[in-house]
């Protein structure tokens, strides 16, 4: 049987998308279903030129990074180049919120600058035109799981359902929050008092945007072992078009409430809750979760 | 004559036009033509937002931005009257980290860079499956990374006064299992020998001792002049106290102190990036470097005889993976998780301040410099590591100059551990 050829091209990028896919534990298990025609970081029988030439061929396209106005690698027109794989592959993936959004680059030249089928939120025409084949994949950089899961779903020649940007929904249609090793202090509305602490959580000061955010972190770990809101670095929303959003350590508050609401969450509901769950003391969740004493 | 070369596969690209005279290169144009503006999108943010902005340089030194951001930062506040220390524990945690990100990256150069381009170069049929090597080292250590950081690339866990996580010994302990597997593997496949061994090769005359990858890789290097090819300026810079490395210089041998105001950016016709020097002169930058200033027997033996040819620079960087796993097990091993992991408030204000943050990244001495105003950022600037080696007529090209095959030139030119995102942000 043909393996699927697989290409991954950059345009505007910091190259994290690579490194974090690179770090995948099974990361040669999976490429051995592909024919790989060329990745950023493993030497592959072409070379950029012949990219850059028009000499590959692909089934799968991987987009990595913003897509910029008359961006030129080598003399070649990058836009364009990634324009012609698209037309010519049966898949195109959007790795990263760059690639997808236009994402954190795009602040510098906000009119040239976009992602592959979005500029931010709003479908720009290469949705309408790649609609059928596109896959999103935003993160800031992506998870490397999430990039494996699509690439052995065609590989494998099964549907993969997606939502309205075309994201896969098994992998975005559960928040940050779900799975938040500090959800029992969501719950009871406890906050973490500042950085560097086990207990608390980070919605209702530090600026953590997890229960707005779509996206599978707490489900599925970072490098297999942790995630931002584990080890008490708020979520920043980078899967999300607009970010990065401003004053990402702080969180907007209204009357001492949280202006941005749990998704979907009518506000009316949250106030309710939070009055109830403020209204008891759990002594359990005041305290430390550890005490470390040499003393006894 | 001119010669043109793409060179591919350095986070990025870069262009090198070569010019030769008399069959020999006479000069080296190295251009990166990839611009962000992240120096720009910086200005008007609220200061804290660098610390998530600022890792996005770079997708494989994305963490020694982030440290050398909040190192910017608490100078700044330091500057303003502030006083305050670090707990020992988020000292180290840090530092840490940092360690895990440079071995990453020193494995990486070494089995996706040096050893496949090298057979290339030589015509060497592929004798090994390079990638998955540094895919289980890269695997590892960044696992190790994670439990502290939260995730690599892209973590911003290094706040104003510490770090946000506040580990256990079952964090620890899980870490410490992860670095026993890289030290593992550096004993196994590296360098043949146990660690210890390793680290007790002073002088030239004991390499004999090596094996693995490392004793195929010098050999190699050996048998076809890059023991005498290579030789740049000889001056050696680095901007941060750590076990590796001092702030300070090094010339002919000689080292001494070195201030932030000698140094000075530059426009550069044609590429997006920005040269640098200190005092008007060219320095290099990176585990050469370290190691001079530092004195580290194995490589003044190594200088002594080969002085700066690629082959004491590859041996440079291989070398300080060693001394970074030693020094990520003994943190592991005397972590005090009981200690306090931020001591400042995670509100206090950031008005109006003015800081350097100077971190030794993998590819050498990366410097921010932030200018707080009215409690938004006025100014940012980003000096990376390979603004020192690869500008035009610097470190690099210095290498490449006299060489008689642009073939042979491009991989000197690799052996700078070269990042085109970084060079131009």
């Amino acid at each position: 049987m043909n393996k699927l050829k697989l290409l991954w091209l950059q345009s505007l990028t910091c190259n994290g998308n690579s490194h974090s896919f690179f770090n995948h534990s099974d990361l040669f298990s999976i490429l051995a279903h592909f024919e790989l025609i060329y990745f950023p970081l493993i030497e592959t029988k072409y070379s950029l030129q012949d990219v850059l030439d028009r000499k590959v061929s692909c089934d799968i396209l991987i987009i990595e990074g913003s897509i910029k106005n008359s961006l030129e690698k080598n003399g070649v027109d990058i836009k364009e180049l990634i324009e012609y794989y698209a037309t010519k592959a049966q898949h195109i993936i959007t790795a990263g919120t760059c690639a997808t959004f236009g994402g954190m680059f795009k602040d510098y030249d906000s009119e040239n600058i976009n992602g592959f089928a979005f500029n931010r939120d709003v479908p720009i025409d290469n949705f309408a035109k790649f609609k059928s084949k596109l896959i999103s994949l935003p993160g800031c950089p992506i998870h490397p799981k999430w990039l494996s899961y699509v690439l052995l779903m065609i590989a494998n020649n099964k549907f993969i359902p997606l939502d309205e940007k075309n994201r896969p929904q098994e992998l975005y249609n559960i928040t940050i929050h779900t799975g938040c090793i500090r959800n029992e202090y969501f719950e009871w509305k406890i906050d973490t008092q500042g950085f560097g602490h086990k207990e608390g959580c980070l919605f209702y000061e530090n600026g953590c945007q997890g229960p707005f955010t779509k996206g599978s972190c707490n489900k599925i770990l970072w490098n297999d072992v942790s995630s931002k809101t584990i080890i008490g670095t708020p979520c920043f929303g980078c899967t999300e078009p607009d970010f990065p959003k401003e004053r990402l350590f702080f969180t907007k508050t209204n009357m001492g409430i949280p202006q941005k609401m749990p998704l979907e969450v009518p506000k009316r509901a949250y106030l309710t809750i939070t009055g109830i769950a403020k209204s008891f003391k759990i002594k359990r969740l005041e305290r430390k979760l550890i005490e470390y004493k040499n003393d006894n | 004559m001119i010669i043109k070369k793409l060179i591919e596969k350095v986070e990025g690209e870069a262009n090198l036009n070569f010019e030769f005279k008399d069959g020999k290169i006479s000069s080296v144009d190295i251009i990166f033509n990839i611009y962000r503006g992240i120096e720009e999108i910086l200005k008007g943010k609220a200061p804290r937002d660098a610390l998530v902005i600022t890792p996005r340089v770079c997708g494989i030194c994305n963490h020694a931005h982030l440290i050398a951001t909040v190192r910017a930062l608490e100078d700044g506040l330091k500057n303003s009257g502030l006083e305050f220390t670090l707990t020992q524990k988020a000292k180290d945690i840090r530092e840490f980290t940092l360690i895990c990100e440079l071995i990453q990256n020193h494995i990486k150069w070494l089995y996706l860079t040096i050893y496949p381009y090298l057979e290339k170069l030589l015509k060497i049929e592929r004798s090994d499956s390079y990638a998955l090597k540094a895919s289980y080292v890269a695997n590892t250590v960044t696992k190790a990374m994670a439990i502290f950081a939260g995730q690599w690339p892209h973590s911003s866990y290094a706040v104003v006064g510490g770090v946000t996580c506040d580990p256990t010994y079952l964090d620890t302990i899980q870490a410490l299992s992860y670095i026993e597997d890289a030290i593992r593997f550096y004993e196994k496949v590296v360098v043949g020998i146990n660690l210890d061994d390793y680290l007790s090769i002073e002088s030239i005359s004991n390499l004999d001792k090596l094996g693995g990858d490392f004793a195929k890789i010098l050999y190699l290097l050996g048998k076809n002049d890059f023991n005498k090819i290579g030789k740049s300026f000889d001056r050696f810079i680095a901007f941060s106290d750590s076990k590796i490395s001092k702030k300070a210089k090094s010339i002919i041998t000689t080292v001494s102190a070195v201030e932030f105001k000698f140094v000075k950016e530059y426009e550069q016709n044609g590429s997006y990036a920005k040269g640098v020097k200190y005092k008007n002169r060219y320095f290099e930058v990176g585990p050469l470097a370290r190691a001079m200033i530092n004195k580290e027997p194995i490589i003044k033996s190594l200088h002594k005889k080969y002085k700066d040819a690629t082959i004491t620079r590859v041996y440079a960087r291989i070398h300080e993976v060693a001394l970074l796993l030693k020094q990520a097990k003994e943190i592991l091993q005397n972590l005090d998780v009981t200690q306090e992991s931020c001591i400042l408030d995670s509100k206090i204000d950031i008005n109006n301040i003015s800081g350097i943050g100077a971190v030794e990244a993998a590819r050498g001495s990366l410097i921010h410099k932030i200018e707080v105003e009215n409690s938004f950022i006025k100014s940012y600037d980003i000096i990376t590591p390979t603004q020192w080696n690869l500008s035009n007529n610097a470190v690099a090209a210095k290498a490449m100059f006299g060489l008689d095959s642009e073939e042979i030139a491009s991989f000197v030119f690799r052996t700078f551990d070269v990042c085109s995102v970084c060079t131009t942000h």
